[in-house]
């Protein structure tokens, strides 16, 4: 008697991954893993703010990094000039600025990388690293002074 | 099956006659074959093209043949390639040369012995005289029509000079009189 | 509107021309081409249609293969009806994204005219680029003439376009052999090619601004084998849908197309399975040996992929003996080809005993004497019930004798 368990459409070796057994099979996913942004119509929803967007679960804007981040950038409105370095530079859209002034944070898909920090160009800077847990109130309580022209070098 | 060898220079329109002729042959319900054995040609390089003629479709894509008709449209050539390989006692040879037919077999020796099978006409001066270059192609066709007897003369002029048709009024006049030159002077 | 082109109901063309006809025909929007012997008349013909005003699509000239077949995808990827033509090292060299674009699942056509792999440098036809291609994702359907590479190529647009197929097609003629000899040729009608073929429906174009989507997503250990089975599986699934544009085919011109062909297979004891101008040489080879007595037939690989396998072991069940022909050098292994017709018959009951030969590298001639001497020489082997030589053998090599590997059985 053959055992059954060695009958390969029953037995895949699907018990010993250790991720992923759990998502699509080839039968459910997308025909040339091609993914489409947006559920519905996208016509016009370039004129939408991205909180407004019909995002679709292919969308990354649908998935959070925010595990990812060890430091946050904290963002101090009270320094800030609207340059737009920080919106230009962030490799992951993470910076909220509209009609060109600047907001915000998206701590949903920012990974922490600092590079806003980096490109700052305002004295003192107007975005800076904290650590992860630190409340937004004790952190601006803690913002440095403007430094001056010797301190500086 | 009528099989044809041509034996020409890269640029001497071998390769244009064969499916000149191929094209005519059509017409006539028959199915044709034309294809050239290419090197990496260039401009005065030895090549041969080939025709198969037949009532049904060709399915031979070999080129290996025992010819019916040998071509020769370049004078050296007929000295330096070997125009009798692969030949058989029915193989007919037309030869373009200035020569006379003695003087042209007593340079190539394959030929002897079959000096009623080889026939010559000087396809370089008729097209000289005709189209003004060296275009030996169309001569060659005249005389193949008229050893062959595959066509009547009048039928295969008009229907050349629908192959033709692209070309100006002048240059198809001038290929039917190198057509026509040659069908009376091949002997 | 396109200017009018002038057709005969019979033309003689040559492979090339026949293909770029097909290419005006099916009304297609881009060809991205880079030229390479011996396909060149095909896209340098398609530019000048395009020039002359008998088609209404773009010719783009890049500077490699490589950035042909990208320019294909991009095109493809934006909803056209996208065209191209390669060989040899120009195959070679768009390897890379051939993968690509039957990854993303691209209606591409490429007319494929075969010729061997340098070095040395050959321009001539063998089936070395077409081997090349066989893991590729593409659907391979071979001409064995100019007819055919015409017929074919116009097929090659309603089957890859079908949307239960939505996957690109190589059409394969013999370099030269094909692609340089005119034969006659009856082609369709421009209104009743263009009725045949449709017009493209596109899927997941990019230039749908109401859906937007992304080409060429990264998927690691987690998704890449489901999407590659899931290509797969079409590949496999697209058999019927060749059948169908085959039988439709038919109807309108009567030239029938089958995914295997076979030729005097009804009692024959012997016989060549081929790819290529030699099916038909050998055609004529079977024909002749009836009157020796032998029995002998030609089972040809019209659909080289998806490859035939229930076919091919239905054509070959009753033979005694079965030599496949490789026309690409296998460089240290029996025949690819071979491999998997062998492969076929090993399912079967009865068995039959299957040779290799190697034979037609870089043009090498194959004439009817040799086909018949090859059908011979299987008939020797079905006669003392094993294979006499050895299994792998070269037709048509100067020097002494070689082959290699000998039976175990009988």
């Amino acid at each position: 008697m053959q055992d059954l368990k060695l009958r390969a459409n029953d037995n895949r070796g699907l018990s010993q991954l250790e991720a992923g057994f759990d998502l699509l099979g080839w039968h459910e996913i997308t025909q040339g893993s091609i993914l489409h942004s947006f559920d519905g119509d996208a016509t016009n929803i370039v004129n939408l703010k991205a909180e407004e967007r019909t995002y679709s679960g292919y969308n990354s804007y649908t998935a959070t990094v925010a595990s990812w981040r060890v430091d946050k950038p904290v963002f101090n409105i009270d320094v800030c000039i609207d340059c737009q370095n920080c919106w230009v530079w962030c490799p992951d859209s993470s910076i909220i600025s509209r009609d060109k002034q600047m907001l915000g944070i998206d701590y949903d898909h920012c990974k922490g990388c600092g590079v806003c920090v980096e490109v700052c160009p305002t004295n003192p800077k107007s975005l800076l690293m904290f650590a992860e847990q630190r409340e937004l109130g004790e952190a601006l309580s803690q913002w440095p002074e403007k430094k001056k022209k010797e301190e500086k070098n | 099956m009528t099989e044809i060898r041509w034996h020409s220079r890269a640029g001497q329109g071998a390769v244009s006659g064969a499916k000149g002729l191929g094209d005519v042959v059509a017409t006539t319900g028959k199915e044709v074959q034309a294809f050239a054995l290419y090197g990496s040609a260039k401009r005065g390089a030895a090549l041969r093209a080939y025709n198969r003629i037949d009532d049904k479709p060709i399915l031979n894509h070999a080129k290996f043949m025992n010819p019916d008709y040998v071509l020769v449209i370049d004078p050296a050539l007929a000295f330096t390639d070997n125009i009798t390989v692969n030949e058989d006692e029915k193989t007919k040879y037309i030869i373009t040369t200035h020569l006379s037919k003695e003087e042209l077999i007593a340079g190539i020796p394959e030929l002897e012995g079959k000096e009623e099978r080889v026939y010559i006409l000087d396809c370089v001066q008729i097209s000289l005289d005709t189209i003004g270059r060296s275009m030996p192609n169309a001569p060659m066709l005249g005389a193949l029509v008229k050893i062959s007897g595959m066509f009547e003369l009048d039928y295969f002029l008009e229907n050349m000079k629908r192959v033709l048709s692209k070309f100006p009024q002048k240059i198809i006049d001038a290929n039917m009189d190198a057509i026509n030159r040659a069908y009376n002077e091949v002997k | 509107m396109a200017e009018k082109f002038d057709l005969n109901e019979r033309e003689v063309w040559d492979g090339n021309y026949a293909a770029s006809q097909a290419l005006r025909q099916a009304d297609v929007d881009v060809v991205a081409a880079y030229p390479i012997t011996p396909s060149t008349p095909i896209v340098e013909n398609y530019g000048s249609y395009v020039a002359n005003g008998y088609i209404d699509g773009e010719f783009i000239m890049v500077e490699s293969e490589h950035a042909a077949m990208s320019g294909c995808i991009g095109a493809s990827a934006a909803g056209g009806r996208v065209a191209t033509a390669t060989s040899s090292q120009g195959f070679a060299l768009m390897a890379e994204v051939l993968y690509q674009a039957s990854g993303m699942r691209l209606p591409i056509v490429l007319n494929v005219v075969n010729r061997a792999l340098a070095s040395p440098l050959n321009v001539s036809g063998d089936h070395s680029d077409m081997y090349l291609g066989r893991d590729s994702g593409w659907i391979q359907m071979d001409a064995f003439n100019a007819q055919e590479a015409y017929d074919l190529t116009l097929c090659a647009f309603k089957i890859g376009e079908n949307h239960s197929v939505r996957l690109p097609v190589m059409v394969h003629q013999d370099g030269f052999t094909t692609s340089h000899t005119a034969q006659n040729t009856y082609p369709l009608t421009d209104e009743a090619a263009a009725k045949f073929v449709g017009k493209i429906v596109p899927v997941d174009d990019m230039l749908d601004f109401s859906r937007p989507v992304t080409y060429g997503a990264q998927t690691e250990s987690d998704w890449h084998f489901e999407h590659k089975i899931k290509q797969h599986k079409a590949i496999m699934d697209s058999r019927p849908v060749i059948d169908e544009v085959y039988a439709e085919f038919e109807k309108l011109t009567g030239r029938e197309y089958k995914r295997v062909e076979s030729y005097n297979m009804e009692d024959a004891d012997v016989a060549i399975v081929a790819l290529g101008t030699t099916v038909e040489t050998a055609r004529i080879a079977a024909e002749e040996l009836k009157s020796e007595g032998i029995k002998a037939g030609i089972v040809a690989i019209r659909c080289f992929r998806p490859f035939p396998f229930d076919q091919v072991r239905e054509a070959l069940k009753n033979v005694k003996c079965v030599s496949v022909l490789d026309r690409s050098s296998p460089a240290g292994a029996m025949g690819a080809f071979f491999n998997e017709v062998s492969a076929a018959l090993y399912t079967t009951a009865s068995r039959p005993l299957v040779t290799n030969f190697i034979y037609g590298l870089g043009g090498r001639d194959f004439s009817i004497e040799e086909a018949k001497r090859i059908f011979k020489e299987q008939q020797a082997h079905a006669d003392a019930g094993h294979i006499t030589t050895d299994i792998q053998q070269f037709s048509g090599l100067r020097g002494p004798y070689l082959g290699f590997f000998q039976t175990k059985r009988g």
